[in-house]
């Protein structure tokens, strides 16, 4: 499903940061993969690097065996295959609900009907029920910004279905979330991909989430990988290479 | 018994002169200071005898308005709302400018950094040229009246407003943007479902302040000949009839006042 | 399935209906401002034929001034100096008239008139803040009239020249300085003032340690912003015979001088930028 092959992020700056080091990950269709690494570690980099908002410096991303380009129409149509969820939800405030959704409906259109913030009936009614999904179209005419965060994570879950997603990338999807609403937004996540057979990558930093939610953990470290395996596997020994820069956080199970 | 407060406060001031302490790059600075200072007053006739003898005038032409021809109403009300008219056309004329150059000038919308650069500069022409000069310009153009006027007002408040415009687009938050891309979207549709809707209640903020403004700008424009209240003004003025100048400039008072009102009116509630 | 169906289907319905109502209501505002603007383009003759038919004298115009002649700005240091002199003591006078005047202008260090018999009903017609009522009024009136106005009326009393640019600038920028400084003013963080008054502090105790060091960096802030915007007026004033660049812009101008109104326009934008990325600079610096 998604294979990347030796990929390196550097950022070039003041100084220069290596955020990746020839990461290589084969994920298989409809899997429930956890990132799991402390904050700093690149797992953003590396999630961002599959959609290409950032540009990887070497290696490459296959998506069924095709390669994510740059070139524009391409790049298009893997983003619009890939859904992502964010840690600030990163909803547009002022709009409603419902027109959050649908703006995960963009991709199938040209610029022409959202000009005039327009979608067509198939659209509204997969919104709508993406929106179901997550137990959210009783609130679908209110604006964004009138939700709390569980809501606000629970509608960007619903705009990345709306794209009818064979990914969706989850970039430390509760981490601004208080403990009860976090289980209850991954377990939308994990029961929806389930359904759907779509394959989620997600990231996180809790140890605690990822031995109840994963099916497979990928453990990185300053930009590399150092643990690949089942959930089980995750043994003290494992979790301290992970976090060994400083072991304390590996206590910080939330 | 101590008052903490002032203990406090005689604490805070022993610490100041310790720090203030003079050094002669201090007085240096003061003294090239109050020299350039001298210096521009010199060159502006602004001095003790100046004021002295100029505040009386003034003094007196503003009593010798007493009291205001009231007839005179009759005459300015006409181009008092000819003002209005030309502050509406001038700021819908910016923004039909500066908008499309604002996005171009914007750095997270156009990444053509020589695009980027014409945008920028063509606002900063527009800018800082006042409006009276632009006047001056379309008044040689198409001839006397409020058309210029308002086409100048535009070109000037095109580069004012154009500006904001990028501004507020660059400060947004970058998220919805990244999410909206994430989606797949092209990026005529990120401007307009990400960005637009985040800027959208600055913009008309912006509008409404700007045209607060224009109107007072306005007032001014028929001193060139571009129409509006200014014409009757610099006629009285030229002429010396006090009492019509004070109808003329409590009109322009009531008329700034009630625009003044009416737009913090709509700007509380927009949010 | 067929609850979530039916869920759907509802909230289905509810758009289009929603959406119905609101295409009207855009339909009605949209009609109603197309309407304003075609009445008021009418009323003041805005044709774009027009325009067009004028773009021959425009080029006229443009072509007469091109290419300026440089040569003038010799002539024309004197003016530009005298523009950033008006500028600088404009104000100047106006930060130094709006530190009293901005303090009048807000609710939370105004001076209360109080009558101790009589209080309660004076309260209520709001006649206790009569001091800022009368000063923000006052404000206002500087702020309406535009400096070139100010500057035409001092220049028939006391005649022609700098001096009535610099009173012209001064009293517009000192309506704009305070109302902003006031309401700056009326902004500051409650806390901080609370904490103030808790230690016995007085009034006068409470404005200088609580409320000025609050606003004190956006009126510095503004105040720079203000000299940027002076300095924009200043190159006009002397359409109107107050002083600065603007003088030999209508001088040349009258004499059909074109090539040297270009160079004077060409002065004033280089004066008007320049000052304009320094005041940048500056500001960002203070913030």
């Amino acid at each position: 499903m998604i294979t990347l092959e030796n990929v390196s992020k550097t950022y070039e700056g003041v100084s220069k940061i290596v955020a990746l080091r020839n990461v290589s990950i084969e994920v298989k269709e409809g899997e429930f993969l956890v990132i799991l690494g402390p904050s700093g570690a690149g797992k953003s980099t590396l999630m961002r690097c599959i959609n290409r908002l950032v540009v990887p410096t070497g290696g490459r991303i296959l998506l069924d065996g095709r390669e994510v380009t740059s070139r524009r129409r391409e790049l298009r149509a893997a983003r619009r295959d890939i859904g992502m969820v964010f840690q600030q939800f990163n909803l547009v405030k002022r709009l409603s609900v419902l027109m959050n959704v649908l703006s995960g409906r963009l991709a199938y259109h040209t610029f022409w009907p959202s000009l005039l913030y327009r979608f067509d009936q198939d659209d509204k009614r997969i919104a709508i029920e993406c929106l179901t999904r997550v137990n959210m179209e009783h609130k679908a005419f209110q604006r964004a910004d009138t939700l709390s965060g569980g809501e606000q994570q629970r509608v960007a879950i619903a705009r990345a279905l709306a794209q009818e997603p064979k990914v969706i990338l989850a970039d430390e999807p509760v981490a601004s979330l208080d403990p009860k609403i976090a289980r209850q937004v991954l377990t939308y996540l994990k029961q929806i991909a389930g359904e759907l057979g779509i394959t989620v990558l997600c990231n996180l930093h809790q140890v605690e989430y990822a031995r109840e939610y994963a099916e497979r953990v990928v453990g990185l470290s300053q930009g590399t990988v150092v643990f690949d395996g089942p959930s089980g596997k995750l043994t003290d020994d494992i979790l301290q290479q992970i976090y060994y820069r400083d072991p304390e956080t590996a206590d910080d199970r939330d | 018994m101590a008052d903490p407060v002032q203990a406090a406060q005689e604490d805070v001031l022993a610490a100041l002169i310790a720090r203030k302490k003079w050094r002669f790059h201090h007085i240096a600075f003061m003294a090239v200071g109050i020299a350039f200072l001298a210096w521009a007053a010199d060159g502006v006739d602004l001095s003790p005898k100046e004021l002295a003898d100029g505040i009386p005038k003034i003094a007196k032409y503003f009593a010798l308005m007493i009291p205001p021809k009231w007839v005179f109403a009759d005459t300015v009300w006409q181009p008092a709302i000819e003002t209005v008219y030309i502050a509406i056309w001038g700021n819908v004329l910016a923004t039909l400018i500066g908008l499309p150059l604002g996005v171009l000038a914007a750095r997270n919308i156009t990444r053509l950094a020589p695009l980027r650069f014409f945008a920028k500069g063509t606002l900063n022409l527009l800018r800082s040229i006042s409006e009276l000069i632009w006047a001056i310009f379309f008044v040689a153009a198409v001839g006397l009246g409020p058309f210029p006027g308002a086409v100048a007002l535009g070109m000037n408040y095109a580069g004012i407003l154009g500006r904001l415009y990028a501004e507020a687009m660059e400060n947004i938050d970058p998220g919805p943007v990244e999410a909206i891309q994430a989606t797949g979207a092209g990026r005529i549709q990120v401007i307009l479902f990400a960005i637009f809707p985040q800027v959208l209640p600055q913009f008309v903020t912006y509008m409404l302040y700007w045209f607060e403004v224009g109107v007072r700008s306005a007032t001014v424009l028929g001193m060139v000949g571009a129409g509006g209240i200014g014409f009757e003004l610099v006629t009285t003025i030229r002429l010396f009839e006090f009492r019509e100048t004070a109808v003329v400039l409590l009109i322009i008072l009531a008329m700034v006042t009630i625009i003044d009102l009416a737009s913090s009116m709509i700007r509380s509630r927009i949010y | 399935m067929t609850a979530i169906d039916g869920a759907v289907a509802a909230a289905l319905q509810l758009e289009s209906v929603r959406r119905r109502r609101r295409l009207v209501k855009a339909l009605g505002w949209t009609s109603l401002a197309l309407a304003v603007l075609w009445f008021t383009a009418n009323e003041i003759g805005l044709n774009p034929i027009a325009l067009a038919k004028g773009r021959v004298h425009m080029w006229d115009f443009l072509t007469r001034m091109f290419p300026p002649d440089l040569s003038y700005i010799q002539f024309l240091g004197r003016a530009t100096v005298e523009t950033v002199q008006i500028a600088v003591w404009g104000t100047l006078l106006a930060v130094v008239f709006s530190i009293p005047l901005s303090l009048l202008a807000a609710r939370n260090t105004t001076p209360l008139i109080r009558i101790p018999w009589f209080n309660e009903h004076w309260e209520r017609l709001g006649l206790h803040l009569l001091v800022f009522h009368t000063t923000r009024m006052f404000l206002n009136c500087l702020r309406g009239i535009n400096e070139l106005i100010f500057a035409l009326i001092f220049v028939s009393a006391v005649g022609l020249g700098p001096f009535a640019g610099v009173l012209a600038i001064a009293l517009h920028a000192t309506g704009m300085l305070a109302k902003f400084c006031g309401e700056e003013i009326e902004g500051v963080d409650r806390g901080q003032v609370e904490a103030m008054q808790a230690t016995g502090a007085s009034k006068m105790q409470v404005i200088l340690f609580a409320v000025i060091p609050q606003a004190i960096p956006a009126f510095i802030s503004y105040s720079i912003f203000r000299f940027d915007v002076s300095i924009r007026s200043a190159t006009v004033l002397g359409l109107v015979g107050a002083g600065g660049l603007g003088f030999s812009l209508i001088k040349t101008l009258k004499l059909f001088r074109y090539p040297e109104t270009a160079t004077c326009i060409l002065v004033i934008f280089l004066l008007v930028w320049a000052t304009d990325w320094v005041c940048s600079k500056w500001r960002a610096k203070i913030i």
